[in-house]
């Protein structure tokens, strides 16, 4: 695979398309097929080789723009300067003996011509990088493909791809100018000021800034690149340390995707168990298989149907002023549970409590959650009285299989928090499951209630954060 | 069709101008996807709103190559049995029934236990063999002489489990039954996959598929389309009914009208022999083009305002 390709899908692989090593072997093939000579085909091509989503393909050709722009089609210098000075070019002071890998055969350079005093100009800064390509050979033959070859090079040994902050773009640009071997030619620039060439210095240093120019463009525009995807990525890990209580609301719709990506995690894990049933259509193969031994007379069945172990969930969410500030996203992450588990129903309250499963199926997050704060908050907490309506409404259903979770932080103002109705839920339920967004060591004081429910729950936890709130869950469900 | 040696560029013209005489117009996209997948050998999976031509796509290529079309409908609880293969039970009943009848004469000259069971074990075991096999889809597929287009059609209806026995087939065109081994395609399908996204098919096998995404197409496409599949409908109101429908597609809608309902609403006003656009009319057969009655009720009103938008613009 060729670097520029191996480039890119790192690039892509920061910008939120994740594209595996076979894909990256296809992605080689379609280049090798196509070529980089017709590039809206190449696109084409390549996005259905590695992006596989809507939002990937989003990103992929933001990418593929940004970044092809400069790898194949360098506009380093404009094309009439090309001939004018031919002749000059037989003096090229500078020609390093040492060439990096990474700028393999493209630009080798001639190696006849007396290299003594360039190795020494640049070797200072730049020594681990060794990218000494002879640029003012290369400038005055304004030879595209190898300056951006070098350009690449130089921008590789100077970790152009760890740039993250827009401070470090002088850094970079001269860093690579350095690595190209810009010395060199600045030392040529005066030499000609010197013997009186005036011309030939403008002429040189004016191709100079055009490639100032261009190295410059491609910071820039790896910043973008890079800077976008981490900046990104860092972002999502931030929110999910925060507490809860501290996102803001622009950040509401990152937190909803998070939220739903990791509900939808939990029931894939979880919906896999699965039993099978002796009852249904009778599975042929099977039993034929099972019953040859005995001279293909059926007498061990097998059934076809099996049993999908979906989780039964029951979820209850206070929504009183105690916890008033991370309602918001409790209700939130039931929702997004509603989204994905089939059989989720979920209660709110603080004083009454009330079922809101169809509110959550009939409006959007925007709206249910809201609606159901307005709807059931306010009121002081009364874990007691919501215990006894949600023993009215649906203990029957509860069963081996089914979960209850609470959210809430066990303040019930003083009133008897019916202990006994959550002891017989427990001992209904597969699980209860009790997420407090307060910090373990403050239950129990005042009016919490924590110390008392903890024991009838299996799980009681502190929870202020979704990484919490995932860790949890997802312990819970593997020591299923 | 001879594209495979030509050039990327001439061949995915080449493909275009082919699905076109197949009555299939496609962009540059699709064709693209189509090259590849024969180059690369790879399966594609075809994502889009229902109604653009997923499974049209499949059967056009299936006549553009003049490989035959197998077609596996995916459900909720299809299984291996229905997909890949079966035994055929009866015949092996009969198969045990014949062989214990039999078996006097095979080990007539056996004497003893242990030198019967000697003589037996040198017989073929055919219970489990290729002769027992009753051949589903996608068996078929990789059985076949000739190139086929296999087409799984809506695998986002199917479950988890089914998605993983797909995984074997569209990597290495293979797949394994116990009893036997592996079976490799005699010659590699050219494999369609579609799906409306229902549900999130998994990395393993997006990663093995290109991906295709096919939108609902722009208006000179789509009045391409009309002209092909509708040629007896004149110029004026084709061009007035697509620009009516790409409004339509603006509008906040349940169900947005696909590229199927534009045809059948082409048909519908052939057949009432309009040749332009009046409120009533459309009024009357909107519900062609839209299936919810909230989306009928809803547009009920804004028909003036698109049929005035259509008129006025002319191509």
């Amino acid at each position: 695979m060729d670097k520029a390709l191996a480039d890119f899908v790192e690039m892509l692989r920061y910008s939120d398309v994740p594209v595996s090593i076979s894909e990256s072997v296809d992605a080689a093939e379609t280049v090798r097929l196509f070529g980089y000579k017709d590039r809206g085909l190449l696109k084409t091509a390549l996005a259905q080789v590695m992006a596989k989503t809507i939002e990937e393909q989003e990103s992929f050709d933001r990418c593929f723009d940004e970044f092809f722009s400069y790898q194949i089609n360098p506009d380093l210098a404009p094309d009439e300067t090309l001939d004018e000075e031919g002749e000059e070019t037989g003096e090229n002071p500078d020609s390093s003996p040492e060439i990096t890998p990474a700028n393999d055969d493209d630009n080798s350079p001639n190696p006849a011509s007396g290299g003594g005093e360039g190795g020494g100009g640049f070797s200072g800064e730049q020594s681990e990088s060794g990218s000494a390509a002879p640029l003012l050979d290369m400038l005055e033959r304004n030879d595209r493909t190898e300056l951006t070859m070098a350009m690449t090079a130089a921008a590789s040994n100077a970790n152009l791809r760890n740039i993250v902050l827009m401070t470090q773009r002088g850094l970079f640009t001269r860093r690579i100018m350095e690595g190209m071997g810009l010395d060199d030619v600045n030392r040529e620039i005066s030499r000609r000021n010197k013997e009186g060439d005036a011309e030939g210095a403008d002429q040189l240093s004016g191709r100079l800034e055009l490639l100032f120019d261009a190295v410059r463009d491609m910071v820039e525009r790896q910043l973008a690149l890079t800077s976008s995807g981490k900046a990104k990525q860092f972002r999502q890990d931030i929110l999910k340390n925060v507490r809860l209580s501290n996102v803001e609301h622009r950040d509401f719709k990152y937190m909803r995707q998070l939220v739903q990506r990791m509900a939808k995690r939990l029931t894939d894990m979880n919906s896999r168990v699965k039993k099978v049933k002796n009852r249904g259509h009778l599975d042929i193969r099977k039993t034929m298989r099972r019953n040859v031994a005995y001279d293909g007379i059926l007498f061990e069945t097998h059934w076809k149907q099996k049993h999908k172990d979906r989780p039964k969930v029951l979820a209850v969410c206070d929504v009183s002023g105690s916890v008033a500030s991370v309602a918001r996203f409790l209700l939130l992450f039931l929702y997004s549970l509603n989204e994905v588990l089939p059989k989720v129903r979920s209660f709110a309250f603080s004083g009454d409590l009330g079922e809101i499963t169809s509110d959550f199926d009939r409006l959007g997050p925007e709206e249910a959650i809201p609606y159901a704060i307005e709807k059931y908050g306010g009121r002081s907490t009364d874990y007691g009285r919501a215990l006894e309506d949600f023993k009215e409404l649906c203990l029957d259903e509860i069963d081996n299989r089914t979960t209850v979770i609470f959210l809430g932080d066990g303040r019930s103002n003083g009133a008897d928090p019916r202990i006994d109705i959550l002891k017989e839920i427990k001992l209904r339920a597969k699980r209860v499951i009790w997420l407090n967004p307060e910090r373990k060591s403050v239950w129990g004081s005042g009016d919490s209630e924590m110390l008392r429910i903890a024991p009838y729950c299996s799980t009681a936890e502190t929870c202020n954060s979704l990484n919490k709130l995932e860790l949890i869950l997802r312990d819970l469900l593997k020591s299923n | 069709m001879t594209f495979i040696d030509k050039d990327p560029a001439t061949a995915i013209d080449l493909i275009k101008d082919g699905f076109e005489k197949a009555g299939y117009i496609c962009d540059r996209h699709i064709a693209t996807s189509i090259y590849l997948s024969q180059k690369l050998d790879k399966p594609i999976l075809v994502e889009g709103p229902p109604g653009v031509g997923k499974t049209e796509l499949a059967k056009a290529a299936s006549e553009i190559l003049a490989a035959p079309l197998i077609r596996l409908q995916c459900y909720e609880g299809l299984d291996e049995s229905k997909a890949l293969y079966e035994w055929k039970y009866g015949k092996q009943l009969l198969y045990t029934q014949i062989l214990k009848e039999k078996l006097g004469d095979l080990l007539e000259d056996a004497v003893g236990l242990e030198q019967s069971m000697e003589k037996l074990h040198q017989f073929g075991d055919s219970f489990y063999s290729e002769k027992f096999l009753e051949a589903r889809p996608l068996l078929q597929a990789l059985q076949s002489e000739e190139k086929t287009v296999l087409l799984i059609d809506e695998i986002d209806k199917s479950d988890h489990e089914f998605e993983a026995y797909l995984l074997e087939i569209l990597s290495d065109y293979q797949i394994s039954v116990p009893e036997i081994g592996t079976i490799k395609a005699k010659t590699k399908p050219l494999v369609f996959l579609t799906s409306n996204n229902s549900r999130e098919m998994s990395d393993a096998l997006k990663r093995r598929c290109l991906h295709l995404y096919i939108p609902f197409p722009d208006a000179s496409l789509e009045r391409r389309i009309i002209q092909t599949r509708v040629p007896e409908l004149e110029e004026n109101l084709r061009n007035q009914l697509v620009s009516f429908v790409q409004q339509l597609r603006t509008q906040d809608l349940k169900k947005l009208p696909a590229v199927s309902e534009t045809i059948d609403w082409a048909r519908t006003l052939m057949l009432l022999h309009a040749d332009t656009l009046e409120v009533d009319l459309v009024r009357n057969t909107l519900n062609m083009l839209l299936k919810f009655e909230e989306d009928i009720d809803n547009m009920h009103s804004e028909v003036p305002k698109f049929i005035a938008a259509a008129q006025s613009e002319r191509m």
